[in-house]
Formats: C-alpha cells, structure tokens, sequence
C-alpha cells in the first residue's frame, strides 16, 4: 500500500510545501521491489543465455579467428584466414549441398503428409485418441534407434529393401554409395520421425478453423477437398509457417541420422562424402581432424545461414500474414467477391466460404447441393 | 499486497536457487573422502579388465575404483580428445588406442612421466617394441602397453577345400610361403581361388591396406615425423598392387564393421581375413550374430603376407590432471601384470604386452575362442606371429590419413569406379584438399 502512496511524490518536480520527507527503510525497499524485481524474475533466463548461449557462440568465434588445434590448443591469430579456407573447400560446400538436398528432400514431403494427416485425423474418425497418439509415436523413439534400424533396412547387400528388390528381379539400389538414393534415404528417417510430430501440431492448429464455415461452405456444395484448400489451408497459414521454420533449423542442423546412416565408414558421411552434412563436416573437422579453429569457422558460417533463413522466413510469413490478415471478414468477403485467385473453384462458393452465412446465401443457393 | 509481497520473496529465493542450480552444476564429485581415494579408470571396446577392478580394491584397502567403459574406440576417442581440449574431466588411468597414438603424442606433456612412478619395474617386462610405442621422444614412458596385435591370416577351412586348397594349418602356412609369405603370393592364390570359386578373396580392401602399410619400416609419416607419401614408391607400389588385386574381383566390397550382421563371415562370400588378435572375438562375434558357430569353418593359419605386422592394441596412462597420479599409476602398472592380462585374454581374446603372460597356460591353452577356431593353438601362433614387429613411426595426423585419404579411394576401387592410377592420384588430391601434414 505505501508504495501507491509514494509513487505521486516520485514524479513530481515541483517541492510540495510540506516538510521533507525521507522515506523509511521499508519504504525504499518497496520502491525497489516494484521498480527492478521485474527484471530480477526474467534475469534467470538471461543468465542462463548468456552462459549456454551467447557465451558459446562469442567464445566460437574469437576460436575460429584462430589456428586451434582440438589438443595442444590455440596456436596463431590468423583472422579470417578460417573463413576464407571454408568458403573456397569444396568440401564444405559439398557438406552444404548435402544439407539443402535432404532438407527438400525431407521438409516438402514432410508437410504434405502432415497436412494430410492432420486433414484425416481432424475428421470424425472412431478411438481419435489412440490415432492421434499413434502418431506420435515415432517421435518418441530416439533417433539412433531409428538411424539403426533404417541404416538396417537400406543395407546394399543384406538390408531388407533391397532383397526384397531382389526378389522381385530389379537391381539393388546402392543406398550408401550412390548420392541421391544416401539423400533419399536419409530423408526417409528424417521424415518418419517428423512427421507425425509436426501432424499433430497442424492438427490443433485446424481443429480451432471456426466449425461453421465448413458447415456453410458444404451446404453451399464445398467438397472436402475444396473446403480443405479453401478453407483449411488458409486459415492454418501461421502455423504452417511455424512449422516450416522449425523444421528448417532442424533440417540445416542435421546430424545423427547421416552419422549413424554408416556408423562404421571412416569418412563420416559416407566413404565419398555422399552425404556428409555440414554439421557432420563441422564434426569431422573439429574431432577427426583436430582442425578447431575451421570446425569453429564453419560453425560461424552456419549460424549465420541458419539466422539468414530464419530472416527470409520472418519476412515472408509477415508479408502472408498482412496479406491475409484474418480479423477482417470483410475484406475477405470482398476480395472473394472480386474473384480473386487465391481461393480456386466457382466464385459464388468462395464467396460464401468467406462471408458469414446468412439467410440470402442460403435461399440462393441451389436446393440440391444439400450436405450428407 | 502484502500476499503479492510474500510471492515476490519466494520468487526471489526460487530464481536464486535456479540460479544457482544452474550455474554451480559441478563442485562434489571429488575424489576424496578421508583417507579413502576414488581412482577413475576409463577404458573402451573389450579389453577384458572389467572383473578386476573389485580384486584391486579388495587387496588395497582405501581405493575404490569408479570404471567407464566406453562402446568403441572412435567414441572412446572423441571424448578423450575433447577431455584434454578442455583441459579436466580425463579419467586417472586413461585408456589409449594404438590409432591415435600419434595425436596423443603431440600433446605427451599432457601425460604422466610413468618412469616417476617406478616404470623400470614394468618396463623389462612388456613385449619390447609395445613399451617403444608408447615412449615418447623426450624418453618420457607416458603408456603401458595392455595388448598387443600382432597379425596372422583367418581363412574358411570348407571354402578352401570346395576350392581344392590344402585346408589343414600348417599346410594353409605352407602355401603361402611361411617365413617368405608376400603379399604377391597371397594374390596370385587369391586369382586361382577367384578363378575356380568365382568368389572375393577377402571382404574389402581397407584391412588389407592396413596391414600393408603397418608392416612397414616407415608408414606414411618418416621415423623423424615427415609426411612420407608422395614420392614414397614403396608405399605406391604397394597401393598399386592391392589395386590390380581388388579391381580383377578379389575384393568383396563389404562394409567394415556391419558385414550384413555377420552374414558375409557365414554367407562363404571370401575366404580369407587379415586377423590382429583382437580381430578373433570380433570374428567370432560377428559369426555368432548371423548364428553361425565352430562349424562355419574359420581357422587361424601362423603366416602373414608380408612379414610380421602390428595393428591396433592398447595402452594405460595417467593424465596430468589426475589428483592422484601415484595411485593411479600403480593401478595402471598392477593391470598390465601378467595375471591380470592372463584374464583379460581369457574374457576378450587381447594378446598380453606383457612377456610373461605370452608363454602362460592360461594364454596358450584351450578356451572358447581357440574351439571357434577348429582348436588352434591361437596363444603360441600369436606369440610367433609377434616375432620381429618394430614400432612404427606414429604421425600426429596418421588416423585421419588411414581413413579419410586412403579410405575413400579404397572404397572406389572396391565398388570399382576407378582405376589403380587414378586411386592413387584422388587419395594425393585428397592430402593436400584435407591439408594433412
């Protein structure tokens, strides 16, 4: 209570005529308290950044502006001599071409079979619990369960995808040597275990679309899959967009499924560097071939992709969003009368797919287009 | 207010606590306890001492023993190496691999002098040139050797009679030249078995480099620590050789350390393997994991192409960061005596460093491993097979040279894109892209 009663004394300027009143001890204490405490109960996560984060990430750098040799430590200031080695290696842009084809590899297909699936699950389908769960499950598995057992499967002599090639008479694919089938491959597992993950995100993401619009989008005569492009997809755009991002941090920082995909090959990444990421190079660099100050170099230029990515993606979603930003029904509603390209199928329909319903759209629209 | 002020104050403790939850992490954990010392022991792969930890405490009363084993050696490398970069965290008795020897010895001040610690007691007694492995140029004995690896030749026995070749032991040496055994003899057998078989000769060409270049005087680095690979025509011709070999079908192309599960060592797709001591459990391991046995028909031949050739085996050291390193030391020395390496060659197969254990029943005689092995004497054949190997030079940069220059050209003449010249140049082109000195 005293601190309200302090607080109109603080601002004022001009000496109020009474006598000058020092505050008490108790009352000092309670100006503190609602001045700094804020700071002192978000300090914790600062703190805790500043040693697991930003110390890390400083510490790298004044390393890769180094010779540093992994054991007799750091050697010569070299600048960006690093830098400059990195940039012309081809091996460290094979390591990226490697990153950015099994992210596409990995990422696209991803997010049709989410959205797919999130689709299928947000229907009234019977025990939706256990599928939503089931799902998931792949999730749970550690990755090097699952790197194990695909680098099983993909085998070039005994592994199961190829025997059962055999059986049907085509020649094995040499998953582990030939570069775009190591790609695919390795997306596989990326896939299988995201999948599901990133379903379960879009499926929450679509079970708050506003119930009523579909309802008014199929008595106007919306397929499921019309109203799933039109309205579904639209509405979800942000989280799409959440998902992509995640997904593509993840994606650019892969490393345990190439490492584990041939676990025994001494070149990491494959004999030939067929898939041989840039965190792996990264790996490679800093513990096989004790070069600390390029794994550290390599590390900088990484951040700084991942942080250019993430700045394409912040201006892209920023520009979806304002484009379509969603309280404005009746914007929405216009731009649907205007024909606009953005919602296909007949234009009476998108109309009313975006347009609350009312008593007139439902008497226009024609009798027989009456939902199940 | 006054109950906002209450959770002010339990907010204020809360986040000081996390704070320092967060921030203090380590602080315990040291090793004393009065008179009591903890000695952490950190070893990797099979190396057979697991069960003689408790009989060390029991006759040392005061020292306990707090034991990490880790999975393989890479692994064991990789947290070794990252241990000595941050300077704490290594184990009092650490583990070393022959493999990465060379890079350890960049950094020898970083390990114990054991010669402070009484290493002349242990030093007359180990395998001679074990104790120069692990000496480092300034004299300095920074490793007991626990095992060596010394080489002899794994061949089928029923894949060598299907192809009409002598399938008894001594006769299997006798082929192949005994004394005067050269790898050119080994591939022109290796051509007639391709030839009445249409079968590999051996799993891939990878092991087979290995022992070829570890047989020599001087490897890929100079005694004096020179890259010695350009221009090095020994070493060319060698390559050379295994390529002709590999590139007319005699390598299997297999995948080191997957072999389908062990299927390639029970499926007869080759019929020899470069054997190192410590390679028998692995292959009996791997045989036993496609559900193979004795009767699979692996037999352990005394000869070696080439001569006599070391690979692989360990060491004990006792970092400077160890608190205790008079202890650890004597740990390290008490485990590298012949009983205990008597037990570890009879739980993991490792030929004893130590001279003693070398000619004791308990190494010689029978046991599972020499059953695998259609009863082969594998003790005295190793013993034998250890005669005249010499320390190699070690480079800093040796394991990575093995692996990443050489192995994947190896692999390309093994899946057989490319010609013997052609390897040869790729691995030069990949010395100097992996800047490798």
């Amino acid at each position: 209570m005293t601190s309200t009663l302090d607080r109109p004394a603080a601002p004022s300027t001009t000496p109020p005529p009474a006598p000058k009143q020092t505050l008490t001890f108790r009352q000092k204490i309670n100006r503190w308290d609602v001045r700094y405490s804020p700071y002192l109960y978000i300090s914790p996560f600062f703190i805790l950044f500043g040693l697991v984060g930003a110390f890390p990430i400083i510490y790298t750098l004044v390393v890769s502006l180094n010779d540093w040799n992994l054991l007799s430590g750091p050697g010569e200031w070299v600048g960006l001599e690093n830098f400059r080695t990195e940039l012309t290696s081809p091996l460290f842009w094979n390591s990226l071409f490697n990153t950015m084809s099994i992210f596409i590899l990995s990422a696209v297909p991803q997010l049709i079979f989410a959205l797919f699936i999130a689709a299928v699950l947000d229907q009234n389908i019977r025990s939706k619990t256990l599928w939503r769960m089931s799902i998931l499950l792949p999730y749970i598995v550690t990755p090097v369960a699952v790197a194990l057992i695909f680098s099983n499967m993909f085998g070039e002599r005994y592994g199961l995808i190829n025997n059962m090639l055999d059986g049907f008479g085509l020649e094995p694919i040499m998953w582990k040597t030939d570069t775009f089938p190591a790609h695919l491959a390795i997306a596989t597992m990326v896939n299988w275990r995201w999948t599901g993950y990133n379903a379960l995100i879009l499926l929450a993401a679509m079970q708050s679309v506003p119930r009523d619009i579909h309802e008014s989008a199929s008595l106007d005569g919306a397929g499921a899959v019309q109203r799933f492009f039109s309205i579904t997809l639209p509405s979800i755009r942000p989280t799409v967009i959440f998902v992509i991002i995640t997904s593509t941090i993840g994606g650019l920082q892969i490393f345990t499924e190439p490492k584990l995909f041939n676990a025994s090959s001494a070149t990491p990444g494959g004999q030939q560097r067929q898939y041989q990421t840039t965190v792996l190079y990264l790996w490679d660099m800093a513990f096989n071939r004790q070069d600390f100050g390029r794994a550290a170099a390599i590390a900088w230029i990484l951040f700084i992709i991942i942080v250019a990515f993430g700045l394409i993606n912040f201006y892209l979603s920023r520009k979806i969003a304002s484009v379509n930003s969603r309280p404005s029904r009746v914007k929405r509603q216009r731009r649907g009368k205007h024909g606009s390209t953005q919602i296909p199928g007949s234009a009476p329909v998108s109309a009313n797919v975006a347009a609350p319903v009312s008593a007139t759209d439902r008497s226009t629209s024609t009798s027989e287009e009456t939902p199940s | 207010m006054r109950n906002s002020r209450r959770t002010t104050a339990i907010a204020i403790a809360g986040a000081t606590a996390f704070a320092l939850l967060a921030t203090g992490c380590t602080g315990a954990a040291s090793g004393d306890d009065g008179d009591n010392i903890t000695l952490t022991v950190t070893t990797f792969g099979t190396m057979g001492l697991g069960d003689l930890y408790a009989q060390y405490e029991e006759e040392n009363p005061g020292i306990t023993i707090k034991a990490t084993n880790i999975d393989t050696g890479d692994n064991a490398r990789t947290d070794a190496f990252t241990k000595i970069a941050a300077g704490s965290g290594l184990a009092d008795v650490q583990a070393i691999e022959e493999g990465w020897l060379g890079a350890i010895m960049q950094v020898s001040d970083q390990f114990v002098d054991l010669n402070d610690y009484n290493a002349d007691e242990v030093a007359d007694t180990l395998t001679p040139y074990k104790l120069a492995q692990g000496t480092d140029p300034d004299g300095r004995i920074i490793g007991y050797g626990t095992d060596i690896a010394p080489q002899g030749l794994c061949y089928n026995g029923p894949l060598f009679e299907a192809a009409g070749l002598p399938t008894d032991r001594a006769a299997v040496a006798e082929l192949f030249g005994n004394d005067e055994a050269s790898w050119d003899t080994y591939f022109e057998i290796g051509a007639e078995y391709k030839a009445t078989t249409g079968k590999s000769w051996y799993d891939h060409s990878g092991f087979v480099w290995n022992a070829m270049v570890n047989q020599l005087d001087e490897g890929y680095y100079t005694a004096d620590g020179e890259l010695n690979i350009d221009g090095n025509a020994e070493l060319k011709d060698r390559f050379l050789q295994l390529a002709e070999a590999t590139t007319s079908g005699l390598s299997d192309n297999q995948t080191a350390w997957d072999w389908g599960g062990g299927q390639a060592f029970t499926d007869g797709s080759f019929a020899t393997f470069v054997c190192p001591a410590w390679m028998l459990g692995v292959l009996k391991g791997q045989v036993e994991a496609a559900d193979g046995d004795a009767t699979t028909g692996w037999d352990f031949a005394d000869v070696f192409p080439g001569g006599s050739s070391n690979w692989g085996g360990s060491f004990l050291t006792v970092p400077t960061q160890s608190k205790h390193p008079e202890e650890a030391a004597a740990l390290a020395a008490w485990l590298v005596a012949a009983p205990q390496q008597v037990a570890a060659f009879q739980s993991a197969g490792t030929f004893p460093a130590v001279l003693e254990a070398q000619s004791d029943p308990g190494v010689t005689g029978e046991s599972e491993l020499t059953e695998f092995y259609n009863n082969a004497p594998l003790g005295e054949i190793l013993a034998a097979r250890a005669d005249g190997i010499t320390a190699q030079f070690k480079g800093p940069d040796d394991s990575v040279i093995q692996s990443q220059v050489f192995g994947p050209p190896l692999k390309a003449l093994d899946s057989g894109s490319v010609d013997g010249e052609q390897a040869w140049s790729d691995a030069l082109a990949l010395i100097t892209e992996l800047g490798v000195e």
